[in-house]
């Protein structure tokens, strides 16, 4: 009977049934049907055929086996290392008085907005067999082989860690700095206070950190393509068994296998961890205020901190280098060929790069807020599992989703291969949780009198969500905007399956530069691109400072 | 907003119809470096625009596997033919013949003109020589020379499924001893090697690089890729013959633009097309063709006769007894 009237309601509301309708449409085809291809072809070793041979065989050989345990070993230490580092950082900054905190933070934040494989690149620079370290600091033999576990193990702690970061800095800032003084005050030291309360308060953040990390390291594709050597994962080990061998059931099969312990992990952060926040409500607005502690501890915590982005700096700033050297290794003496060679020769990359972010931006964005106002402000059944679907490219690795376009939209009746379409889709549809969770957030801080109002003066509500709702929205719009540009222009992992001849993007280019050992020329497309995401984000600046409703609000009283 | 969003579908709407423009689109297995200098030629030459992607051929031939029921590019353009006649076994490539095919002297093409020859290369080790004295080593100028204790850990190449050099060096070991003895010989070879890579022509650049000391590549990559840039790298070949490949280029079958692809063919094989490829120190196929003076010529090298129809047949089997026994099996 419950159901029965939530539909009766949907279906009086025209619009909004046509809405859920249009979307669900857009999620099952580009969502879930891709991820089920893939699943139904690691069932299928052969045309026509249904057994469980391909994952028979995945266990059986020890050449399949070896990238599961290797992957599964590379994001437990990744994750640790990061969450380890991350809480120190976002420790020192939010509950430590210790100087460069701005600072600390910008740097931080590098690597996420830059190509994730410039790190890999970099650490080839310094620490190959004839990196700049290696000759330097260490006398031409490398401390210990970068190409296999301790080298990814650096390059994706550098690449990750800042994720464990901002998550952990969120939670730490908003336990009340009060409990801490009141453990203090009733005699415990600072230690005791940490352990005894500060830690178990944040324990869900760093538990979501962990997760979060180790479902990054278990996706990532680019730097253990450049980086491995002979350690194989398994995001590489199925793009290799497509790419290379055609064998496309047992890619899908290691794709499987690969996306199983992120959507555990993804389940687990979202909708369990996500309750256990001890995180005090008060009603009282919650203080932090950072500690005052003696000199040498903050010493030890501004000495941690300095420790780290200057080895951010090192890696980026030898990738700046080695983008102006004539033959990195070599000759270094200073040229502008890269740069030039990246805007001639592959002036064409760039252009198709940023025409297909481009145009795959705000398309996600607005299909991203659409999802955001149906979740958060209707009342329809199914409401929460559109929410999940639409977040769960979040938690899908690249692998899976490449290897799902490639073969959902190879035969008819949807043919999109080679297409500009295939690659904005696959944009679209990977940044869509972006958007939906800006959007969602945003939502819920707005109040609904706001809108009530609006309606109760006349005004249809259409008209509302354009005049009121939307602007209020403007800048979880255009954040989730910058974002999921940023993630588009970088991405590598899904698109790698699909780009064709009549389009073309700059990283696979940048991994293809690596591959092929020219090392100054990917250093300058890594550059190229970096100045872009550059730009961007100066753009974004602009625009919600323009477009902002308070900005609005202020002209108008002035 | 609504502005905005008709906006939008202007321009996506503008971009098909852009994309419906006659273009060539090739797949070539050249280095990225070298592809430009043909294709540009080309463009200039016919004013026909050329789009272009770059893969390993291994990776090209899944490519192209994978797209056969909707062929996406016209031209596989370079690589060795090794690669093109797996290709043609499986059905995926079209005979083409014209006058500048039927020009090309017989043993460099196939006969049924599903492949035709652009240039020859041999097989050869690209060495390291800082890393050579240090290591007190003579360049290795035998296939047991690697086997050396000297050289554990320092050999490079690619993976015979994604590269067609290192499938023309898998090709070359079982030529010259024999199936069997080539697995065994490989098994030992594994142990000495640092890491294998997707593109063939890599490990020059990492031998030069010092990431490594000695790649197996073939000799004009070599020159081109490490000797000529700068890098201290030395040529040598194995004293027991060394394998060779034939560059052959070949049309797709349904290829979306066969006009434009046959003109692309016949160009690539004049002589002015050919004369092109001294900037890459290949051998061209093209006798009136003009060659580069430091490059290696056949009959300067001890090369095996190579059957390329058993090689290209062979080619699925080979890989899986590749993978098996070396990759995974050790």
């Amino acid at each position: 009977m419950y159901w029965f009237k939530q539909i009766k309601r949907i279906l009086n509301e025209p619009m909004l049934f046509s809405m859920i309708i249009f979307i669900w449409v857009l999620l099952i085809l580009f969502v879930l049907y891709p991820i089920t291809m893939v699943g139904l072809k690691s069932f299928q070793p052969k045309t026509g055929i249904y057994n469980f041979d391909v994952y028979k065989t995945l266990f059986s050989k020890k050449y399949f086996v070896t990238p599961i345990i290797n992957t599964l070993k590379l994001g437990i230490v990744v994750a640790s290392v990061s969450v380890l580092i991350g809480y120190l950082f976002a420790y020192s900054i939010a509950k430590v008085n210790i100087p460069m905190k701005g600072f600390f933070r910008t740097v931080a934040t590098f690597p996420i907005i830059s190509p994730p494989f410039v790190i890999a690149l970099a650490a080839i620079l310094l620490l190959g067999r004839n990196g700049v370290l290696t000759k330097g600091l260490f006398g031409g033999t490398p401390p210990f082989e970068i190409y296999g576990f301790w080298g990814l193990v650096i390059v994706e702690t550098l690449a990750y860690f800042p994720t464990a970061f901002m998550t952990l800095e969120a939670i730490l800032t908003s336990i009340s700095s009060d409990l801490e003084e009141a453990s203090l005050s009733l005699g415990s030291n600072k230690w005791r206070t940490f352990w005894r309360v500060t830690f178990p308060l944040s324990l869900p953040g760093v538990l979501s950190a962990w997760l979060l990390v180790f479902s990054q390291s278990m996706a990532d594709f680019g730097n253990p393509l450049i980086l491995g050597g002979r350690y194989h994962v398994l995001s590489v080990s199925a793009y290799l068994e497509i790419t290379g061998s055609y064998r496309i059931s047992y890619g899908s099969g290691l794709a499987i296998l690969l996306l199983i312990p992120t959507l555990i992990a993804f389940f687990v952060q979202r909708y369990w961890l996500s309750k256990k926040s001890y995180v005090t409500v008060t009603g009282k607005p919650s203080v932090v205020r950072a500690l005052e502690p003696k000199m040498y501890v903050k010493v030890i915590f501004t000495v941690v901190c300095l420790v780290f982005v200057t080895a951010i700096f090192l890696f980026y700033g030898t990738v700046l280098f080695g983008s102006f050297t004539k033959l990195w290794g070599v000759d270094h003496t200073l040229t502008l060929a890269n740069y030039k060679f990246a805007f001639t020769y592959n002036w064409e990359f760039i252009k198709d790069t940023l025409i297909l972010a481009s145009i795959a931006t705000p398309l996600c964005g607005i299909l991203g807020i659409m999802i955001a106002y149906l979740v958060a402000r209707k009342q329809f059944p199914g409401r929460r599992i559109m929410e999940a679907v639409s977040l769960l490219t979040f938690a899908v690795p690249g692998t899976v989703v490449g290897i799902g376009y490639l073969l959902a939209f190879n035969q008819k009746p949807l043919i999109l291969t080679g297409t500009a379409l295939i690659i904005i889709l696959i944009f679209v549809f990977r940044e869509l949780p972006v958007g939906v969770q800006n959007g969602v957030a945003a939502l819920y801080q707005i109040d609904r009198s706001i809108e009530e109002a609006s309606l109760d003066l006349g005004s249809s509500s259409n008209k509302t969500f354009w005049k009121v709702t939307l602007p209020l929205l403007m800048p979880a719009f255009f954040n989730a905007l910058f974002t999921a540009f940023v993630r588009s222009m970088t991405a590598i992992s899904a698109v790698i399956f699909v780009v064709s001849g009549k389009w073309n993007l700059i990283t696979v280019r940048i991994l293809g530069a690596v591959g092929n050992s020219d090392l100054a020329q990917a250093a300058a497309l890594s550059y190229v691109l970096i100045g872009i995401v550059l730009v961007a984000m100066f753009l974004l600046r602009f625009l919600t400072i323009n477009f902002s409703y308070q900005t609005k609000i202020r002209r108008a009283m002035s | 907003m609504r502005k905005f969003l008709v906006f939008l579908l202007a321009v996506v709407f503008a971009l098909f119809v852009f994309g419906k423009e006659q273009v060539l689109h090739i797949y070539t297995a050249l280095d990225e470096n070298e592809w430009p200098i043909y294709v540009k030629a080309f463009e200039q030459a016919t004013g026909i625009k050329v789009q272009v992607v770059r893969m390993s051929s291994g990776e090209l031939l899944a490519r192209i596997e994978a797209e056969s029921k909707n062929p996406q590019a016209s031209v596989w353009f370079g690589g060795p033919a090794l690669d093109q006649i797996a290709a043609k076994k499986k059905g995926l490539l079209a005979p083409y013949k014209s006058e500048a095919v039927e020009k090309v002297p017989s043993a460099f093409k196939d006969p049924d003109g599903y492949w035709v020859g652009i240039y020859f290369g041999a097989i050869a080790f690209g060495s390291n020589q800082e890393q050579l004295k240090q290591l007190g080593v003579e360049p290795p100028t035998s296939w047991y020379d690697l086997l050396k204790p000297e050289f554990k850990g320092r050999i490079s190449l690619a993976y015979p499924y994604t590269s067609g050099t290192a499938y023309t060096v898998l090709a070359t070991l079982v030529a010259v001893m024999g199936e069997d003895k080539a697995f065994d010989y490989w098994k030992q070879l594994h142990k000495q090697i640092h890491h294998y890579n997707t593109s063939g022509s890599a490990c020059v650049t990492q031998a030069g690089l010092g990431e490594i000391t000695v790649g197996i590549a073939f000799a004009h990559d070599i020159i081109t890729k490490g000797i000529a840039k700068g890098y201290p790298v030395i040529l040598t070949f194995p004293k027991e013959p060394t394998g060779y490949e034939i560059g052959a280029m070949s049309m797709i079958k349904g290829a979306p633009e066969p006009d434009l692809a046959a003109k692309f063919i016949d160009w690539m094989l004049s002589a002015e097309a050919q004369s092109l490829m001294v900037q890459w120190n290949r051998i061209p196929i093209n006798p009136e063709a003009k060659v580069a003076p430091g490059a290696v010529r056949m009959q300067d090298v001890n090369v095996i006769p190579m059957d390329f129809e058993y090689f290209g047949e062979q080619k699925d089997r080979l890989i899986e007894r590749w993978k098996e026994e070396i990759e995974y099996g050790m």
